[in-house]
């Protein structure tokens, strides 16, 4: 998947992609990443969980303007099936830094 | 066949039980570019932004050609998703991950629901009506045609669609 995102982003379109395997991500390197420890086939996480595939999805947009560095991995603080999103706070507005 | 089953029994295998799964992740050696990584600043807020899904889980349109599976390298090739219709035609093709639960929601792959609901708040500008799944686990000889044949041809497709930001999921 990086290597595609990394072809997307030298384009010139930003990207920002969610990784369950953060060794192959540290070594493909991508732009940016937002990673999280989760099960093979659960990148935004479990079926009918609205909040907890919301919450994955805005932190990704939230990183994509925070991240100034490139190949930044960012780990998401969301434990497998043992987090509470009702006290998730979601970003503010996503606009450009500079 | 008898390979595709061993593998598809692996996935189901190393879903459930992920400390199994690192013996996996270790043997896998990804491919590295040893060029610098690239990077684009975002210029617009995002509710200005059109923005589009590329996913390498392996979903498809039931009408178009599954992934091979044969090929111990993978299949470079990629499959164009339709927004408005995927959610309720749409198959996985991929022997490499469990996708029993995503068959029950594609969100967990393909958030389509999600940045739709988004769109509606404003939070984001707009979302593309065209996205992208490819199958991921490429290998050997089929990394160049991954690189130069199908990711050039969906940055064409992402530019023609004016699209301002990409979100990728893997599987």
């Amino acid at each position: 998947m990086g290597l595609v995102q990394r072809e997307i982003e030298k384009a010139g379109i930003p990207t920002i992609g969610v990784s369950i395997v953060r060794e192959y991500t540290e070594k493909v390197q991508p732009p940016r990443t937002v990673y999280v420890k989760w099960p093979f086939g659960h990148p935004l996480g479990e079926p009918g969980n609205i909040k907890q595939q919301r919450a994955v999805v805005l932190e990704a947009f939230r990183v994509l303007y925070a991240a100034t560095t490139p190949g930044e991995i960012v780990d998401l603080p969301f434990r497998w099936r043992r987090h509470d999103y009702d006290s998730y706070e979601e970003p503010g507005a996503f606009v450009p830094s500079r | 066949m008898s390979n595709r089953i061993k593998n598809q029994l692996i996935a189901k295998l190393i879903t459930r039980f992920p400390s199994l799964a690192q013996r996996f992740i270790t043997a896998y050696e990804p491919w590295e570019s040893g060029e610098p990584t690239p990077w684009t600043f975002v210029t617009k807020p995002l509710s200005e932004c059109r923005v589009a899904l590329v996913t390498t889980s392996g979903i498809h349109h039931k009408d178009q050609q599954p992934f091979d599976m044969q090929d111990s390298e993978g299949d470079p090739s990629f499959r164009e998703i339709a927004g408005a219709t995927i959610g309720r035609d749409y198959q996985i093709t991929h022997d490499y991950y469990d996708h029993s639960d995503a068959e029950k929601d594609l969100n967990i792959i393909f958030p389509i629901d999600r940045l739709r609901d988004l769109q509606t708040e404003g939070v984001i500008g707009d979302l593309a009506e065209r996205h992208y799944s490819l199958m991921g686990h490429i290998d050997g000889h089929h990394i160049a045609t991954l690189i130069n044949r199908s990711a050039r041809q969906i940055v064409e497709k992402l530019r023609q669609d004016a699209v301002d930001v990409v979100l990728l999921t893997p599987a």
